[in-house]
């Protein structure tokens, strides 16, 4: 540690204790609230999937604890908050909003979020959010990923900021509304009230914890904790080289909405010497006529994402770290500010998965350690959302996303890709669904999920193989609706990794054959028939003939890697060992398919 | 029969605490024996027979019971020394112990490998055959790849066989076939059934707990077999009872075929102890060790369970109760991290090297060290003098510390002591607060040598008003398994909900649950009279995934009464989650009855008093002891715990030595010792408060 540093931690108000104390007091506040959320809710993308976050800022919109939340939730967060001082000047202690709308700071219109500010002795302190992802938000079809809708017309119900609650009452008008539109209401309001009681528990713990270390000494931590971030940030960016670096993916084309696909491209300059980054997301394409366009929130929030990936993940993600971090936009851009009243639908998901990936994989152009490859891509038909009704249980009705199977994790340096991933935007944080909870929710049969072989990108470090599944309906017809990115531009590696797998989606019919879907669709499934879907594998890192051949052999023995591809694709021989079932590597001809002595 | 006994047997110390016909308790310690723990066991029994003058035969035989606390499992799963077990499960799922439910990480952390499964895909083998949410069979078992796959799994080298089936737990027709045909292919090896072990849910769940299980097979049989036969050699006449996860106990023939309630057997007899030793309603137990620390509490008097139980990177996939452990201990190393924050742990120095104040090599600062720095601990008088430790060393390897921060050696070695009070009390809220308990409103119940050093400052942090230091503190779980009643539980799995309430078949259920139950409590010897059940119900509202537990009460009814069952729901889930939702259908999932069989042991206790106090109190030496109140080093008394009378108290800032720990009381904190010895210590309303601290710590 160099002595500037050391200095200006002794530099602050208090004591570098009380510090690590009240971050981790926010953080277990910030636990329980999440706790709340995921266990009170009755939607299963919630309760199950955990598809929902809590954090802090503090009432000026400076984002302040959300290590337990799910990267795209929660970091542009203060664009939520910030339209609410504006528009209200009214606002008073025992107040809650709900903010969803794409342009008034909200990610996109299923994350509806409850923002309730935290009063101490008369004085707004802070804001506590709950953000959860809801399976209807009154669309005119059932779900949430509307890659075809072109304007926010064509979404549903938006709340720009709406007070929902007076003196900790229940405004009934807005809440009429939603039940009114949204489908399944009591689905609904059950996860909607689990967000109400997880804020109501953040403010009684903020003001607890205010109560008992005094206001002073909070407000002095909140500074400090701030300084701490930016310390951090800038400690860690002098680690990396000096320069500017470009990458460019490609979402998949939609069509009608971007035929050709859609090219991100984005370009990270780093400052050693300033502790700075900048990434200039505005080399791109203008907002696109469907629902994949970027908010404000995405796209801001994904620029940082990316970079903190290829940060040491102990640095607070609060407003001093971000601070280290420019982001660059373009007004009416697809990865951008959107342009009124262009459709963002998917903005948490698909192009926006690009862009993050996009940003982390621009690091690895530094060349080794930087950096990581691409990961699988999303979403295929394992995380699709289902309806129809259940004749099993009086015709009951049911829409919901489901999370059977989805995309593998990016090769990184000294490690391979993370199997249970889904996408670049949310960290890993996302809950596989239990089988047997599956069908015991929805009348259908998953008939198997299994990591396929010979899907992993092959790299030094490998991507993380492909989940393969199959599900079906027992009894009744079930509409299947899912947004298949990475069908055609799958998850690349980088320094001479290889792609991991592309995703397909299929139906099997009746008879058994197996027809091939496209990749942004709706589809009807009848008794008798499945969906099979192969989900979209992680990008390797590196060249796979650098690869340990012990590696190899590990990986042949988790079943995921042939002998063929062994040998082929790594320059590794395996023969059997003497027990028949495992794999061993054979050195001699190892060393004659590498080429070595 | 005179004796009563509980061993406990932790990584470093094998703890025996005994009563007497009396009702006198004493604690022996002798040292653990890892690879023959049951040496360990006969060792700390002969030290206790020497005491009463007999020898191990001679005091065998008058013992009238022994309960066990064992790490033979947990050190086994955790050091990879189990037997290798082979998984079966159905075609298309061969990769449940692999996928898990998406092991957890931190959103921003990819430097990091996936962990491996439980059992590698080698042992793993898939059979045909599927059985459906209602338990219909779709599909009927395909006993030709049942064969091919237990042959596969003898070749790979599999010692034990795990079968974990789809729906098993509503028919579980196919893994009873699974398994006969196993045993005529293959007699001996073990098997485990999930939907025998844990009928629950979640197949993942369900998974990982039946190949522990079965992995344990082969260590839990004959360690406890060993231990058994080895007591009935030595003159023992009953059967001896381990302490199980879920905090009840289980004789031999039960453990051996359900071993892995054997996991963290020791751990959770502690808050059995902090049970019997306080009413308080909610208690929090804490436990420093040399490398981690357990939390586990008691809520409305009763032990929290939890089903989210972890075991390295793996559910342990049945319900334990919530003993919480993380690397903060005596010899947690402190670090300065690049931004200049004060980091101590999870990093240890361990029993070897230590902390550098053991002369032992090492080097690194710890808390003990900083503790010896801050003259809480006397380095002539640890362990009661047993061990000499050098407080030149400790004084060096905090100074680093301290000039890295650029502040005084004093007040580094207190930001290392609170920084550590301060990793704990994030360990104490993670349990309370996620579930819905304040932990100011707590009471506080201290084991371990080396908390009581510690837990003034947590408690004045904390905002905890009362808090005790028992006698055997430094044999908190073994005095658990002295004094706890004989627990067993019963499980039941049956739907329904409050619009249509199976009020009969939930009597018929709470009956058979009862009557099994009580044929436990028989077999154990526990006479009718003394015999209890306690019922507990998981609910939920309709369409919520997660159910919360609630106890309720029977009143010599067969059926609950429904209207009080609901209002009690209602009521837990507005304590747990701040909402609730009196509309709503409660759906009600699993049933249990657990059998009490009383101990009378507690009430001789209360007979047999501590020696009162006589005479006026007198320190036995003041030393120089460092108050964060006063900033500075100031002379302390420091007395005798091992004479202290009851009715006695000790006015705070003080410290108390006895030879098992020592204690450091805060200003304004006044210990009373009461009739068995224990402190009761209340702060006496100077819960106030905290700000910036008024000394020199105050850095800047």
């Amino acid at each position: 540690m160099n002595t500037e540093t050391a200095n200006r931690a002794q530099g602050g108000a208090i004591a570098p204790y009380l510090m690590a104390v009240l971050a981790s007091r926010f953080e277990a506040i910030i636990r329980e609230m999440t706790n709340t959320v995921m266990k009170a809710s009755r939607s299963a993308v919630i309760k199950n999937a955990r598809d929902m976050s809590c954090g802090v800022l503090t009432y000026d919109h400076r984002l302040l604890s959300v290590e337990e939340g799910i990267p795209i939730h929660i970091t542009a967060l203060d664009l939520t908050t910030r339209p609410i001082t504006e528009y209200f000047d009214d606002i008073e202690e025992g107040d809650a909003f709900l903010n969803n709308c794409p342009y008034t700071g909200a990610t996109h219109h299923a994350d509806l979020t409850v923002c309730v500010p935290v009063f101490f002795e008369g004085e707004p302190l802070f804001w506590v959010l709950s953000r959860s992802h809801h399976a209807d938000i009154g669309a005119p079809i059932p779900t949430t990923y509307l890659p075809y809708a072109r304007t926010v017309y064509e979404e549903g119900l938006h709340f720009p900021c709406v007070r929902v609650q007076r003196k900790h009452k229940e405004l009934h008008d807005i809440i009429r509304m939603c039940r009114m539109k949204i489908r399944v209401p009591t689905l609904w309001y059950g996860d909607y009230r689990a967000q109400i009681g997880a804020c109501q528990i953040g403010e009684r713990r903020i003001k607890e914890l205010i109560a008992r270390y005094g206001v002073a000494t909070v407000k002095a931590f909140v500074e400090e904790w701030m300084a701490y971030g930016e310390r951090r940030a800038i400690a860690a960016i002098r680690q990396l080289p000096k320069g500017t670096w470009s990458y460019e993916t490609r979402h998949d084309p939609v069509p009608s909405v971007a035929d050709a696909g859609v090219p991100v491209r984005v370009t990270v300059t780093v400052d050693p010497d300033e502790g700075m980054i900048i990434v200039d997301a505005r080399d791109n394409i203008d907002c696109v006529p469907g629902g994949i366009n970027l908010t404000e929130a995405t796209a801001s929030g994904s620029c940082r994402i990316g970079v903190f990936y290829n940060l040491d993940s102990s640095i607070p993600h609060n407003e001093g770290s971000a601070s280290r971090i420019k982001v660059l936009l373009r007004d009416g851009c697809v990865v951008g500010r959107p342009k009124y009243p262009v459709g963002t639908s998917v903005a948490t998901t698909n192009v926006n998965e690009r862009l993050v990936i996009a940003v982390a994989a621009c690091f690895a152009q530094m060349g080794k350690p930087f950096g990581m490859a691409e990961g699988g891509h999303m979403f295929a038909a394992g995380m699709a959302v289902v309806s129809g009704v259940d004749s099993r249980k009086q015709n009951h009705p049911y829409v919901n996303q489901m999370f059977i199977g989805y995309s593998s994790g990016p090769g990184i340096h000294g490690h391979d890709g993370w199997i249970t991933y889904l996408a670049s935007e949310n960290g890993g944080m996302i809950v596989l669904d239990s089988i047997e909870i599956d069908e015991s929710m929805y009348p259908i049969v998953v008939e198997g999920r299994w990591l396929e072989p010979d899907t992993a990108g092959a790299g030094e470090f490998d991507g993380a193989p492909g989940v393969k599944l199959v599900y079906r309906p027992i009894a009744d017809d079930m509409t299947v609706i899912y947004a298949s990115d990475g069908e055609i531009n799958p998850g690349l590696g980088v320094l001479g990794g290889g792609a991991g797998a592309p995703a397909a989606n299929y139906k099997r019919l009746a008879d058994g054959r197996l027809q091939r879907l496209p990749a942004f669709h709706s589809e009807v499934v009848k008794p008798g028939e499945a969906m099979v879907c192969q989900c979209s594998a992680g990008g390797g890192y590196g060249d796979p003939r650098q690869r340990l051949p012990e590696r190899v052999a590990a990986s042949a023995n988790r079943g995921w890697l042939s002998p063929e591809r062994a040998a082929t694709v790594y320059g590794v021989a395996l023969r059997r060992s003497e027990n028949g079932v495992d794999w061993m590597v054979d050195d001699a001809a190892t060393r004659r398919l590498r080429g070595g002595p | 029969m005179t004796y009563q006994l509980c061993i406990d047997i932790g990584g470093t110390f094998t703890d025996c605490v005994v009563s007497d016909a009396a009702g006198d308790v004493r604690i022996f310690k002798a040292r653990s024996t890892p690879g023959a723990f049951e040496r360990g066991f006969l060792d700390v029994l002969a030290l206790a027979a020497g005491h009463y003058g007999l020898d191990l035969n001679g005091f065998l035989g008058q013992v009238e019971r022994i309960v066990h606390g064992t790490t033979v499992s947990t050190n086994a799963l955790v050091e990879g020394k189990v037997a290798r077990a082979g998984f079966i499960a159905n075609q298309g799922f061969p990769d449940i112990l692999t996928l898990r439910e998406g092991p957890r990480k931190r959103a921003f952390e990819w430097r990091l490998d996936f962990p491996a499964p439980f059992v590698p895909p080698g042992r793993t083998a898939t059979v045909g055959g599927r059985i459906d949410a209602h338990g219909q069979e779709i599909e009927p078992l395909d006993e030709a790849s049942v064969a091919a796959a237990i042959e596969r799994l003898r070749r790979a080298g599999a010692e034990a066989i795990g079968v974990c089936l789809m729906w098993s737990i509503v028919n579980g027709s196919h893994e009873r076939r699974v398994a006969e045909l196993i045993r005529a292919a293959w007699p001996g090896v073990p098997v485990t059934l999930s939907h025998e072990l844990n009928p629950i849910p979640r197949e993942y769940r369900r998974a990982i707990a039946t190949v522990i299980d079965a992995s344990l097979h082969a260590t839990v049989g004959r360690y406890v077999s060993v231990l058994s036969r080895a007591l009935a050699e030595h003159g023992f006449k009953r059967e001896l009872l381990v302490g199980n996860c879920v905090g009840g106990m289980m004789p031999p023939a039960e453990i051996i075929a359900k071993p892995i309630y054997s996991v963290m057997s020791g751990p959770t007899l502690a808050p059995i102890a902090a049970r019997h030793l306080t009413d308080e309603a909610d208690v929090i137990v804490i436990d420093m060790g040399g490398t981690t620390f357990d939390v586990s509490a008691i809520r409305g008097g009763k032990l929290i369970v939890t089903p989210e139980a972890m075991i390295g990177r793996d559910m342990l996939g049945i319900p334990k109760v919530d003993v919480r452990s993380v690397g903060a201990g005596g010899g947690s190393i402190a670090r300065v991290d690049v931004g200049g924050l004060l980091r101590v742990g999870p990093e240890s120095a361990g029993a070897v090297p230590g902390p550098a104040c053991y002369g032992s090599g090492g080097v690194d600062p710890t808390v003990t060290d900083a503790n010896v720095v801050l003259g809480i601990i006397d380095p002539n008088y640890f362990l009661g003098g047993r061990i000499r430790l050098d407080p030149a060393a400790a004084a060096a390897a905090v100074g680093r510390i301290a000039k890295t921060l650029g502040i005084g050696l004093i007040e580094a070695a207190y930001a290392i002591h609170t920084t550590s009070n301060h990793n704990m009390i994030t360990a104490i809220e993670d349990i309370t607060v996620r579930e819905g308990i304040n932990p100011r409103d707590s009471y506080l119940v201290s084991g371990g040598g080396a908390t009581a050093c510690h837990i003034g400052e947590m408690a004045e942090i904390l905002g905890i008003e009362r808090f005790m230091i028992p006698r055997f503190a430094a044999g908190l779980s073994a005095f658990g398994g002295l004094i706890s009643e004989l627990r067993w539980g019963e499980t039941a799995t049956l739907h329904t909900d409050n619009r249509r309430f199976a009020a009969d078949a939930v009597a018929e259920l709470l009956a058979e649950l009862r009557r099994r139950g009580d044929a436990f409590l028989a077999r154990a010897g526990v006479p009718p009279g003394e015999r209890r059940f306690e019922y507990v119900y998981q609910g939920r509202y309709e369409y919520q995934s997660w159910e919360i537990e609630v106890p309720f009460e029977l009143n010599g009814e067969a059926s609950p009464d429904l209207a009080r069952l609901v209002e009690a729901f209602h009521a837990m889930h507005e304590r747990v989650y701040s909402i609730k939702a009196e509309s709503d259908t409660v759906e009600f999932t699993t049933w249990r009855v657990q059998a009490v069989g009383r101990n009378r042991l507690k009430e001789r206790l209360a007979d047999s008093a501590w020696p009162r106090q006589s005479g006026p109190l007198r320190p036995k030496a003041k030393r120089p002891v460092y108050l964060h109140a006063a900033g500075a080093l100031r002379p302390l008394p420091v007395y005798d715990g091992n004479v202290i009378g009851a009715g006695a108290s000790v006015d705070g800032p003080a410290v108390i030595e006895a030879e098992t720990f020592t204690t450091l009381l805060l200003a304004g904190q006044r210990a009373e010792v009461d009739g068995q010895g224990n402190y009761l210590v209340d702060r006496g309303g100077q819960a106030g408060r905290l700000g910036q601290p008024q000394g020199p710590a105050a850095i800047g």
